[in-house]
């Protein structure tokens, strides 16, 4: 053991590098207990749901939508940004852990990359679904075509484009990539044929070579490194969709930043929600330490107080501009208004709750952790809610005025999304080691 | 005629890295290490700096210099448009896709590099020198046995739990 008075276990207990693979190869080694088959069943009948939401899109149109003529972008581009936000808490402890060297990321690495993919699949379906004929999705790419057009390479729209699919393949990319010597220790371990063809065709007939294994370390660490700077774009160009506009409410240079931390705030609660809810369903407490938990909830506590600095500054620069456009919908539609619901719920939920987690008590708490990382989530929704429909419904001229609520579609797609994200999760968690076994095997000696 | 290697097995990487440093300062050439996971003590030790993020610069330098120019043809050459009054050319704007391509084209084609250099790619059959190696035991390969009497005790010395000589199917 690496004795040090600053570094706390990462992994508890005696455990040989044997017990190591046991222990972590043993969710996909044994029958599933009986939540993973309601959570898949769950999952399924949201899919369902959502797969009816999109035929009725795709079918009959964009109609079936809530939207109006004031309210052209509404819970199809909230629940986008939602999605982009969780997604983000993946990539971030990827770069903690390969470019800042934390090696407490090591064991929640892999489940919040997994996180990262599905949520950014269920990101990316909103913008092509929003399209209104998303088999026309193409026409996005700049390629010479019989139309003789080019996309406009100044709109922020086509940034956010080439932004998701960049995101979605790094994400990707980092997530297999981190796998591959685990794929080869299922591989060695598998019993039967099927599973050894398809875990051996996934690993690429690793051996673990240390030649092989030193080229591997390099571009992983390209990547983490690669993946450091687009995490805070994607974000920021989502932000600036909105930055770049006219509205009251939306044309703010305060909005990239905050948009960016709100993303990073909302993805590490979502890692908080599962890792609390894997390491209890499979024993996983000594991978996964009080201590893991502890500085998530740090992190958290930090990020709400920087979201509660943003929300002040903008109602601070709202009424200091004098512009009363900017005024009216900070300090009456938004906090006094139509959308004061809302607006406190967003900020109860994001800039006050979070803080309990100044209490160590507070941090050590599961149900506290579990708890507030659910309403750190709802809060985060409302604030995407907040900021478009608000500018949206009630802008410049009151005779444009409307008021939007979504249709059972839009609610189903959302649902949809839900569906694909537990369903990918669970068949993640069913089949691909949730923890990076041979990192844990690397980090096991630190720590007193 | 089959040529065997001597083979060590080493449960602890720390004993490895004795080992390897011993096998090292007699000038013994090993032709791999094989293990359940890196360990940079070893990695340093035994293996050659890659050259893999220098490609990566070029790669980054190609991608950028590409979708400049693919902007500049369709945005000034091609089809100039002006939207709401601004600059034919401008080139803020044109920093973020270059940003953004430049990650991408640097990431594929770094993958595909790494594919190619390590020869390694989905579907490619195993060959591993036990099925331990990816659970918890480190594998060192001798490449010479010229004089296999003096490095088996070496090895013995240094603390290897296992010594055996081996024909190599990697």
């Amino acid at each position: 053991m690496i004795a040090s008075s600053i570094r706390w276990p990462l992994v508890q207990g005696e455990k040989s590098y044997s017990d190591i693979s046991n222990e972590l190869t043993a969710p996909n080694e044994t029958k599933p207990a009986l939540w993973w088959y309601i959570g898949m069943s769950l999952g399924t009948i949201m899919l369902a749901f959502g797969g009816w939401a999109f035929y009725q899109s795709l079918t009959i149109g964009l109609g079936t939508w809530g939207l109006t003529n004031s309210v052209g972008w509404g819970w199809d581009i909230i629940n986008f940004v939602w999605w982009i936000g969780i997604g983000h808490a993946g990539t971030a402890f990827t770069i903690f852990f390969l470019v800042f060297r934390q090696k407490w990321a090591a064991s929640i690495n892999r489940a919040a990359e997994a996180m990262t993919v599905f949520a950014v699949m269920c990101a990316a379906l909103f913008p092509l679904l929003h399209m209104g004929r998303p088999w026309l999705a193409f026409f996005i790419m700049p390629y010479p075509n019989t139309r003789l057009l080019w996309v406009n390479f100044n709109s922020p729209l086509l940034w956010d484009v080439f932004a998701i699919s960049t995101y979605l393949l790094m994400s990707i990319t980092l997530w297999y990539f981190g796998m591959i010597p685990d794929l080869a220790t299922m591989r060695d371990r598998a019993t039967n044929k099927i599973s050894k063809a398809i875990y051996g065709f996934f690993s690429m007939g690793w051996d673990g070579s240390m030649i092989s294994y030193n080229r591997y370390e390099s571009l992983t660490r390209l990547l983490g490194g690669l993946a450091a700077p687009l995490v805070i774009s994607v974000h920021t160009i989502v932000a600036l969709d909105f930055s770049i506009s006219v509205l009251p409410g939306w044309h703010a240079t305060i909005l990239p930043p905050y948009f960016f931390v709100g993303a990073i705030f909302s993805g590490f609660a979502m890692v908080l929600t599962i890792m609390i809810l894997m390491r209890s369903a499979f024993k996983i407490k000594d991978f996964i330490t009080d201590k893991h938990l502890d500085s998530i909830a740090k992190v958290l506590k930090y990020g709400s107080l920087v979201i509660g600095l943003a929300y002040l500054i903008e109602v601070f620069i709202a009424w200091y501009s004098g512009v009363e456009y900017e005024m009216y919908t900070f300090l009456r539609a938004r906090m006094t208004g139509s959308f004061s619901t809302a607006f406190w719920i967003m900020v109860v939920c994001n800039a006050i709750i979070p803080q309990v987690f100044w209490f160590k008590k507070a941090r050590r708490n599961i149900w506290t952790l579990f708890a507030v990382s659910i309403m750190i989530n709802i809060g985060m929704w409302f604030e995407r809610y907040v900021i478009l429909i608000s500018s949206l419904a009630e802008d410049f001229l009151p005779s444009s005025w409307t008021h939007y609520s979504p249709t059972i579609v839009d609610i189903g797609v959302f649902v949809g999304t839900f569906g694909i994200f537990i369903c990918g999760m669970l068949l993640f968690i069913r089949h691909i080691p949730i923890i990076a076994i041979n990192e844990i095997k690397a980090y096991k000696k630190h720590g007193n | 005629m089959a040529y065997k290697h001597i083979i060590a097995t080493f449960k602890d990487e720390n004993v490895l890295l004795k080992a390897l440093t011993r096998l090292q300062e007699n000038k013994v050439n090993l032709v791999d290490i094989y293990g359940p996971f890196a360990n940079h003590d070893i990695l340093k030790k035994f293996t050659k700096e890659s050259r893999l993020p220098y490609m990566a610069v070029l790669y980054g330098l190609i991608s950028m210099v590409s979708i400049f120019a693919l902007m500049y043809y369709t945005s000034v050459i091609d089809y100039p448009i002006s939207y709401g009054g601004k600059p034919i050319f401008s080139f803020p704007p044109m920093v973020v896709i270059m940003f953004l391509v430049t990650i991408l084209g640097t990431t594929i084609l770094s993958v595909l590099t790494f594919h190619g250099r390590a020869f390694i790619f989905p579907g490619k059959p195993a060959k591993i020198i036990d099925p331990k190696v990816t659970d918890d035991t480190f594998y060192l390969v001798v490449d010479q046995n010229y004089n296999p009497d003096e490095i088996k005790v070496w090895l013995k010395e240094s603390g290897a739990d296992e010594i055996m000589e081996k024909e190599l199917n990697t």
